[in-house]
């Protein structure tokens, strides 16, 4: 479920490192000729805008402008009477109410733009259609250039307290792991335990997938219905703090654990503490199967995006990356297990859990 | 879940292609908007995009963009032939190169991606979401049976909110109580915003850390989800006793909610509902709280998400059996602030069955 404790931590996000961020990508924006830089949010793609702002819509859209100077401009869909709220959680220039958010985005734009500047937008291509369509009606002239690229190599150094708020989304969520029964027999039983700690402890969004019987080959599940839990199953839980996400897994057994579940985890840490460059360099487990390794970065609208993955896309990651979510699936003799956690790159190499 | 709504719905889907000479259907959803998703192929994303390639002839293909995604929908939906790409819309738009068709519509706007919207396509875009949208609100009974259900868990969940309201307790506890409560009946999903405070109070929004204080009016908009669909309800309580000022001004919310429920039935509009509410606060000398700057909308659908057009004077939507709905008055009250009272319905033959079962009564929480 969604949408809890939503506020702002000045101690924990200065303003004044939100506005460095901003100053950031207007120096791109100085570099590249573009005249302005749009991002598109939603709960669906949140993290540009949330990342320049601390802003994320609850409910419908909005779209963000930076200007060459100046805090960002925010057009929302959101009624008038939520703004003072939206000042009160994130940093942002005008704010306007903008309930046909292509159409006046488009107008905003050429009040202030010759009608075939350069902008760029983040996420060009994955702008919803409803937007889309009435921005290019109605500023046929303006040249696009999709500035995805550009601005995930700007997010891929993250800064400081970008680093503290993953600490504490990630305290938060192996606390709330820990939290859930050994001996549950209904998903039920094991989310809403999850669920309650995470959020009494601040949590702003919670996602759980489950595994309910990891005797047999596994995926992830949704928890939609009654889901009836075998003895050994797995929890998945994905937590925002303040717009830092993170995920970690809890494998769970009612009988003491299978001995290769102790291997798999040392295979594990080992992996953490050195984690592939590429996914050809990942080292293979000692026991049993490895049925995918994966690294996610948090670098354009969605809140981590897979960007390293050994059965589809194993590329070496991107430079420059601080931090990731990496995660495994292992088939073992007893059945499969899973890992995921959040680690910290060092300059120069090296890596630690967050 | 029963397996008889999918397949209805899916049959639907197939019959209106045919109906409008469509032999390919490109059907786009993501973590915000999953309803168009969820109505033709019983998918509900969590992360990331989805588009499904549906035709007259095979099982659906879906191109999915996150591999946890692809993985658990292939394994919840073992009909459907589930893609993943890292690049998706490239894997899409050549998966409808080979199908050569010209008889091609893609959809829902607000979920299409600018990538694959272009065309072309043998009816625009917005006039596919439109037959789509035509068909989600115009319900099957066993939907508006799932909404009735939901409508159940959405009184319950209240009276848990209603448990939690205490006094020192955080706007965000109260909701993590609720949540939590709602996971504990297997409930997937929960849109729910809250309000807390007297006269400088405006509306509703996430929760924050500000914690509850006596005399304080405390809303909330409560939308849990059952088998995919929502239902919501809209109550107010105060903490402690309610001053008489505030019984007066909730007196108006409790008589306009009735009249707007009064004019739900077959035939009636949209617009009806909202101006028989609106009526009683300009009654009351109110009526410019029932515009724009104090408040949004006087009710919506009810369905997989918010689905069509909302309640509001010049919405001419004409009420049918089976339509789902709530009526909701709420607006800001220049004597207490912004207050709520809204009831999930269900339209009938002859009028329509409120489904939300908690008292209107102005709800009192021990301080």
């Amino acid at each position: 479920m969604r949408r809890g404790l939503m506020s702002w931590s000045h101690p924990e996000m200065p303003p004044e490192r939100l506005q460095a961020r901003v100053s950031e990508v207007q120096a791109w924006m100085a570099e590249h000729g573009v005249s302005a830089l749009l991002a598109h949010t939603s709960i669906a793609q949140p993290s540009v805008v949330h990342w320049l702002t601390h802003f994320t819509p609850y409910w419908s859209e909005a779209m963000m402008v930076v200007w060459p100077t100046g805090a960002p401009t925010l057009l929302a869909s959101l009624t008038k009477r939520v703004h003072p709220w939206m000042r009160e959680v994130g940093l942002m220039g005008e704010l306007i109410m903008a309930p046909r958010l292509g159409q006046q985005t488009a107008q905003h734009l050429l009040g202030r733009l010759s009608p075939s500047a350069r902008v760029g937008m983040v996420g060009l291509n994955d702008l919803p259609w409803s937007v889309a369509q009435p921005l290019q009606q109605h500023a046929p002239g303006l040249q696009w250039i999709d500035a995805s690229d550009g601005f995930a190599a700007l997010r891929r150094a993250s800064d400081a307290a970008e680093l503290g708020l993953l600490a504490q989304a990630s305290t938060k969520a192996q606390m709330a792991l820990q939290a859930a029964p050994t001996s549950a027999s209904l998903a039920a039983q094991t989310t809403a335990a999850i669920e309650h700690h995470a959020r009494l402890a601040g949590a702003e969004e919670v996602m759980l997938r489950i595994a309910p019987n990891l005797s047999k080959p596994s995926a992830w599940l949704r928890v939609d219905g009654a889901m009836p839990l075998a003895p050994r199953y797995a929890v998945e839980l994905s937590l925002a703090y303040k717009g830092a996400w993170v995920r970690w897994v809890r494998n769970f057994s009612a009988d003491a654990p299978p001995a290769d579940w102790s291997q798999a985890q040392a295979w594990w840490l080992q992996h953490m503490a050195t984690p592939a460059q590429n996914a050809h360099q990942m080292a293979a487990p000692a026991v049993g199967t490895l049925q995918h390794g994966r690294i996610e970065l948090c670098q354009g609208g969605l809140p981590l995006t897979p960007v390293m993955d050994t059965h589809t896309n194993p590329l070496p990651l991107p430079q420059g990356v601080r931090w990731g979510v990496t995660s495994a699936q292992l088939r073992l003799p007893s059945g499969d297990w899973f890992a995921a956690q959040p680690v910290q790159w060092a300059h120069g190499g090296g890596a630690a859990p967050v | 879940m029963s397996t008889d709504l999918p397949t209805a719905r899916w049959q639907r889907i197939q019959q209106t292609m045919r109906n409008q000479g469509l032999d390919v259907l490109l059907l786009a959803g993501n973590a915000w908007r999953s309803d168009y998703l969820r109505y033709a192929i019983d998918v509900t994303l969590m992360e990331g995009e989805a588009v499904a390639l549906i035709t007259l002839d095979q099982a659906p293909q879906v191109w999915v963009q996150h591999p946890t995604e692809a993985a658990r929908i292939r394994a919840e939906r073992s009909t459907l032939h589930v893609h993943h790409a890292a690049d998706f819309q490239a894997a899409v738009l050549q998966a409808m190169a080979q199908k050569g068709s010209s008889r091609q519509a893609a959809v829902p706007s607000s979920a299409l991606p600018w990538g694959l919207a272009q065309g072309p396509w043998a009816q625009p875009v917005e006039a596919t979401t439109a037959w789509l949208d035509e068909l989600m609100v115009n319900k099957l009974p066993a939907e508006a049976d799932a909404v009735e259900r939901a409508a159940l868990l959405a009184d319950a969940g209240y009276a848990v909110f209603a448990q939690a309201a205490r006094l020192g307790r955080r706007e965000f506890e109260l909701v993590a109580d609720t949540e939590a409560w709602l996971r504990t009946q297997s409930c997937p999903e929960n849109f729910m915003i809250v309000g807390s405070g007297g006269v400088e109070v405006r509306g509703m929004h996430p929760p924050g850390d500000r914690a509850l204080q006596a005399g304080d009016l405390v809303t909330t908009e409560l939308t849990p989800c059952v088998d995919g669909y929502y239902a919501q309800i809209c109550r107010t309580l105060v903490v402690g006793q309610p001053s008489a000022t505030q019984r007066d001004a909730y007196a108006v919310f409790s008589q306009a909610l009735d009249a707007g429920i009064a004019a739900v039935r077959p035939g009636a509009t949209h617009g009806d509902i909202a101006r028989a509410q609106n009526a009683v606060f300009r009654q009351h000398g109110l009526g410019e709280y029932v515009g724009p700057e104090y408040t949004r909308v006087r009710g919506h659908g009810m369905g997989l998400y918010v689905d069509g057009p909302h309640v509001l004077e010049d919405v001419n939507l004409v009420l049918v059996p089976d339509m789902t709905l709530i009526v909701h008055p709420n607006t800001y009250h220049p004597a207490v602030g912004y207050m709520v009272l809204g009831d999930t319905v269900r339209v009938t033959e002859d009028g329509c069955r409120v489904l939300t079962h908690t008292t209107r009564e102005l709800i009192s929480v021990a301080p």
